[in-house]
């Protein structure tokens, strides 16, 4: 079983990577651990508070483009194929 | 115009049309002059904010001499003498849950050249509720985000980004930036209003200038948003 994870902008200079194909996760949770262990600490930063360890609130996450808290939050499970979207929304004008 | 499907029909159409830019920054300043060199018959400028020495290295409707100045009074003056055949209504308001109703309703399209998501998300919700198509735009640094929300049609704003990212004291931004991504909106708003093309519905087109990619993620509704889901209505 495979899920997609696509970096948007400040992700894809964390990861240096436009997507990741990874296999073994079953809920986004356990994806987010597997991609802070595949790509470390500047992705980690950009993911986590550095106190809290919670998620930053500049992190947002789309999964088969639908929003986490319509789902099940960081517990949603992730289905094979699944393709989870990883972007920080800008705010200026 | 004689770009294959616009002809004097679409061009008749640009003329009636009434567009209302909510915003006249960074964002605003590119959309509103690609707006009115279109032919758009009737813009309505909003704004409550007057020009800074900073703000022109990406507000290209306001000058060196208009430091002071209403920026809607700035804006309109260069509007009205890009196109004279244009009427440009100039709002020096502040968008509030109390006129937001008032300001957007009946128009054609409204464009979103805000810098915060407060007044987006008022915007999003009116326009949801009223029926009007609403272009969002957000930029930062060498990013920058569009989406067009058409209310019965898609997603709504707040399906693809449902929390306020935390507000930030200043948002450095390369002045190409809201270049890139104003033209962007009033080349959505154009098509909507001709009836050209395929609107940027249930996609969010993501901009980086750094490595200058295009790309899209794709955003469902949700019967379950409170702003356009079938339990917020």
């Amino acid at each position: 079983m495979a899920v997609t994870a696509k970096f948007f902008a400040g992700f894809r200079e964390a990861t240096e990577k436009k997507q990741a194909s990874i296999e073994g996760v079953n809920d986004v949770t356990s994806l987010l651990d597997e991609l802070v262990s595949r790509f470390g600490k500047k992705l980690a930063e950009r993911l986590y508070s550095s106190d809290t360890r919670e998620l930053r609130k500049t992190v947002n996450i789309l999964v088969n483009g639908r929003r986490l808290d319509f789902l099940q939050g960081l517990n949603t499970p992730l289905k094979d194929g699944a393709l989870v979207a990883i972007f920080p929304p800008v705010a200026g004008g | 115009m004689i770009i294959n499907g616009f002809g004097k029909t679409g061009q008749r159409k640009l003329k009636a049309a009434h567009v209302v830019v909510a915003g006249i920054g960074g964002l605003g300043s590119p959309a509103s002059s690609y707006l009115a060199t279109a032919g758009v018959g009737h813009l309505t400028i909003i704004d409550s904010q007057r020009a800074k020495l900073s703000n022109l290295n990406r507000q290209m409707l306001h000058w060196g001499p208009d430091v002071g100045r209403l920026k809607v009074e700035s804006a309109t003056e260069k509007l009205t003498t890009m196109n004279s055949n244009i009427k440009v209504d100039a709002i020096f308001e502040q968008i509030t849950s109390e006129n937001v109703n008032r300001l957007t309703k009946g128009v054609d399209v409204v464009v979103d050249g805000m810098d915060n998501y407060h007044t987006r998300y008022l915007l999003n919700e009116a326009c949801v509720r009223n029926r009007v198509p609403f272009i969002h735009g957000a930029v930062e640094g060498l990013v920058g985000q569009l989406m067009t929300i058409l209310p019965g049609g898609g997603p709504c704003l707040k399906c693809a980004i449902p929390k306020e990212p935390p507000k930030k004291p200043l948002f450095p931004v390369l002045g190409a930036t809201p270049g890139v991504i104003g033209c962007l909106q009033a080349m959505e708003a154009i098509k909507l209003i001709t009836g050209v093309g395929k609107p940027l519905v249930g996609r969010m087109l993501i901009f980086n200038g750094m490595d200058m990619t295009f790309d899209e993620i794709k955003v469902n509704q949700d019967p379950s948003c409170q702003v356009c889901g079938r339990q917020g209505r």
